[in-house]
């Protein structure tokens, strides 16, 4: 499925405000080089990792 | 007389004219007799005996069960003919066919305008079948990304789209193109009308064309402008008051009449219809004499007034005809609109004349008719301008404004009056009148718009708003 910008912001954010609280990240960050969970949730949307999807309406 | 009448009423019943008589001198009619309570009987039957109360009551009763039937006819069985619904979209050609079966092979979509704009450029053209699917491809993808994303706030964006240029426009207010001798309201005012829906624009003008039979016939124009132009006696006549002989003089102008194509006798007839002055015009060497009927200055006055005004030629409402010529062809302009009178003359083009009038085309040709007008009008004063706007923007504004059957404005009278929130109506405009009625009839808001969801601090339901997100498990592998 193809998101929309609002649905990719939506996806991201609601993912950074669970790691910022600190949910297991879903991917390998490395040498703790990233911190920002902002940052890795857009990493993690990317690798198409996030368990999260949409429901559409229709 | 009356009680003669009441008689005759009575002996058509078959009643004996004595005893007719005797109930008549007493006061009792017949409808007074058929309509008569206990009481009343009573009374009658001590006036004229048991019996013949008897035969009056049956009389009236008989009838009394309503007017002589007619007899009725047989219905005629009603013949049907079966008549052609209009199409008002041209069904596919085989060639749109051809690349509507392709796209679904394709598994895409594209709108059914983008489709036909492709099918009239590439038919006929010698297109392998591989190019086509190529360039079908492409054009899907480029209306994808033109597409708007579902969720957008359009509404926001069309607003912001329209009144920024509209701000430049204020800057240039009040101004008028003479278009062929003619005043035109542009600018703002003019997308300020549009928006309002007023019923009738500050200047109404009718763009007529004509078939193609006379539209290069300057004789033929001239003579139709000139029917539509509406000549009221005062134009083509001096009118005089003779007070010795109580009788208007009509002075006819012999070189304006001639270059509106009226005759006297015309002039006459018209006189002798005409409000207020019916029979009263005749003919008198080269005048027309208005003779007065009442010996009262008052009413000669009046006559006089009449006369003036009297409409002799033309449309109502179409104040000038100009004739302009138009890529080689002759149009006629004109100060003033009627389009359903227009359109019923002959030799018009039906499918290419205009009026700027909206409400008109509304009325005259329906709403789909009028959406498309204010496109069109919208997007032309913009133009004038110099401005450039998305029409999709205007399409929004538009089929806003006709959503519901009807032109409505935008604003506190017609869209913005109209929602069905409280909350919404309040933010606009008036808001004590809104929540004071809200708060007596006890209205609920479901909070379902944007305005609503602001006003009480919820995340609003565009954008990202409007995004469910739902927990998606991770999928294992081989799945």
């Amino acid at each position: 499925m193809r998101f929309t910008r609002f649905e990719r912001a939506r996806i991201i954010g609601a993912r950074a405000l669970q790691i910022s609280m600190g949910a297991p990240v879903l991917m390998d960050v490395g040498d703790d080089s990233i911190i920002d969970p902002i940052e890795i949730a857009i990493r993690e949307y990317d690798m198409k990792v996030i368990p999260m999807t949409v429901k559409r309406e229709d | 007389m009356a009680t003669k009448n009441a008689l005759e009423v009575f002996k058509s019943r078959g009643l004996d004219e004595k005893t007719s008589e005797k109930l008549i001198e007493n006061g009792y009619t017949y409808t007074k007799v058929a309509r008569a309570n206990e009481k009343t009987l009573r009374e009658i039957e001590k006036l004229i005996g048991e019996k013949k109360l008897k035969q009056i009551l049956s009389v009236v009763r008989s009838k009394d069960r309503g007017p002589k039937k007619k007899k009725e006819k047989p219905l005629k069985a009603i013949t049907l003919t079966k008549m052609e619904l209009p199409v008002k979209v041209e069904k596919p050609t085989k060639f749109e066919d051809k690349l509507t079966k392709m796209l679904e092979g394709m598994n895409k979509k594209l709108p059914w305008s983008v489709m036909h704009e492709i099918a009239i450029r590439l038919d006929g053209a010698n297109i392998s079948d591989k190019m086509l699917k190529k360039i079908l491809e492409t054009t899907h993808e480029r209306c994808q990304v033109h597409a708007v994303d579902p969720s957008e706030s359009v509404g926001i964006l069309a607003a912001q789209s329209i009144g920024e240029p509209g701000t430049q426009m204020t800057m240039r207010t009040f101004h008028y193109a003479g278009v062929a001798e003619m005043n035109v309201t542009l600018g703002l005012p003019r997308l300020i009308e549009i928006v309002d829906a007023r019923r009738v624009p500050s200047t109404p003008i009718m763009e007529i064309h004509l078939e193609v039979s006379s539209e290069d016939d300057l004789e033929k124009v001239r003579a139709i402008a000139s029917n539509i132009e509406l000549t009221n006696l005062i134009d083509i006549a001096d009118i005089e008051t003779d007070i010795n002989t109580m009788e208007v003089l009509v002075k006819l102008d012999k070189r304006k009449m001639e270059r509106k194509n009226i005759t006297p006798e015309e002039v006459l007839r018209k006189l002798n219809k005409a409000k207020g002055l019916k029979g009263l015009a005749e003919m008198r060497e080269s005048m027309i004499v208005i003779k007065c009927d009442e010996p009262s200055y008052k009413k000669l006055q009046k006559i006089s007034e009449d006369a003036k005004s009297s409409q002799i030629k033309g449309i109502d409402g179409i104040n000038r005809a100009v004739i302009r010529k138009l890529g080689g062809r002759y149009v006629v302009y004109t100060e003033g609109s009627n389009l359903e009178k227009v359109l019923m003359i002959d030799h018009v083009d039906r499918s290419k004349t205009t009026t700027n009038s909206i409400l008109e085309i509304y009325e005259v040709l329906g709403v789909e008719a009028a959406r498309n007008s204010i496109i069109n009008e919208a997007s032309k004063t913009l133009e004038e301008q110099g401005l450039t706007v998305d029409i999709r923007h205007i399409m929004l504004v538009a089929d806003l404004m006709t959503n519901d059957g009807d032109v409505k404005a935008i604003g506190r009278h017609g869209i913005s009056g109209r929602k069905s929130s409280v909350l919404a109506r309040a933010a606009f405009e008036i808001t004590s009148t809104h929540l004071l009625r809200a708060a007596i009839i006890g209205e609920v808001d479901p909070l379902e718009g944007v305005v609503e969801n602001i006003i009480v601090g919820q995340p609003v339901t565009v954008g990202t708003g409007a995004v469910n997100l739902v927990w998606a498990p991770p999928k294992k592998d081989g799945e």
